[in-house]
């Protein structure tokens, strides 16, 4: 039985080398426990990527699936878990081209974002944060995907600029200007006055 | 020798390059002495620091599990990685 998804790879025989060696040898159980370490992280990037639960779900399932096809031909350039990911911006991607063909439906979740309000803050701090969550939400919603990408690896989930660049499958030069763009938009969207306040 | 206007649309296109540390250290005192005589600046260079911290506390998974179906696409096309006809 394959191990629950997230689940950390239990000891040295199982290191990730031999994983991968033997998913390429065409063993899915191998690949499971391999790709299972990183599937609740690659779900919540897909989650704030597309802030939708269902489409995220329908993507993760294909990323999985695309990622076994080309296992074979993964030579160990990047790490395996950039190389996931890296597949996995690019099904969110396709399916936020797919989405801007449709009419608009929902638009991205701010509960999908996880800001925990500390239990010690008093309530009108924690609206406060509350609020600020919706903000963000908003405001990365109305980001073009890849300046949305590029705040989700870098901020949100705080890859290194090298990293995410290879993730998002541009120059580091190029990220970055991504990165200061998204931040200087996000800025204008929520404003500097709620951003210091909340800032404290 | 710039204006302070210069100055001042410069340092606004690169508040989040000085929060992100980018910056040499001439483009530094030029933008950090601006911010000094400025209160956009200076609220700029703060808000800009509070929206990176707020994004940071975006992370954690926060309870968010991948769902038990994920692997379900490949376990359909086994280890031929192609989905296997239905009644094959």
């Amino acid at each position: 039985m394959p191990p629950l998804a997230g689940q950390r790879l239990p000891d040295a025989a199982d290191t990730e080398a031999a994983l991968i060696a033997r998913a390429q040898a065409g063993d899915i159980g191998a690949y499971e426990r391999l790709s299972g370490a990183y599937a609740d992280r690659l779900f919540m990037l897909l989650l704030r990527l597309l802030g939708d639960r269902s489409e995220a779900e329908d993507v993760a399932q294909e990323v999985m699936l695309r990622a076994w096809r080309a296992i074979a031909r993964f030579r160990g350039q990047s790490s395996y878990f950039t190389w996931l990911y890296r597949i996995a911006v690019n099904e969110a991607n396709r399916a936020l081209e797919k989405r801007a063909r449709r009419p608009p439906t929902t638009p991205i979740g701010a509960d999908e974002l996880q800001l925990p309000a500390p239990a010690a803050d008093d309530p009108s701090r924690q609206a406060e944060n509350r609020e600020l969550r919706r903000a963000l939400g908003r405001a990365l919603a109305e980001l073009p995907p890849a300046l949305r990408t590029a705040i989700v690896l870098r901020d949100v989930e705080g890859l290194s600029t090298q990293e995410a660049a290879e993730i998002a499958g541009v120059s580091q030069a190029a990220f970055k200007s991504r990165l200061h763009q998204a931040r200087l938009r996000v800025r204008a969207t929520i404003g500097d006055q709620t951003l210091v306040t909340a800032g404290g | 020798m710039p204006s302070r206007s210069d100055d001042h649309q410069w340092s606004q296109q690169h508040l989040s390059h000085y929060v992100e540390g980018e910056l040499g250290p001439r483009a530094r005192r030029r933008l950090e002495r601006h911010a000094l005589g400025c209160v956009d600046c200076g609220r700029g260079i703060k808000a800009m620091r509070a929206l990176v911290y707020a994004f940071q506390g975006l992370d954690g998974l926060a309870g968010v599990r991948a769902p038990a179906t994920i692997f379900d696409r490949v376990r359909l096309a086994g280890p031929g990685g192609s989905p296997s006809p239905p009644n094959a």
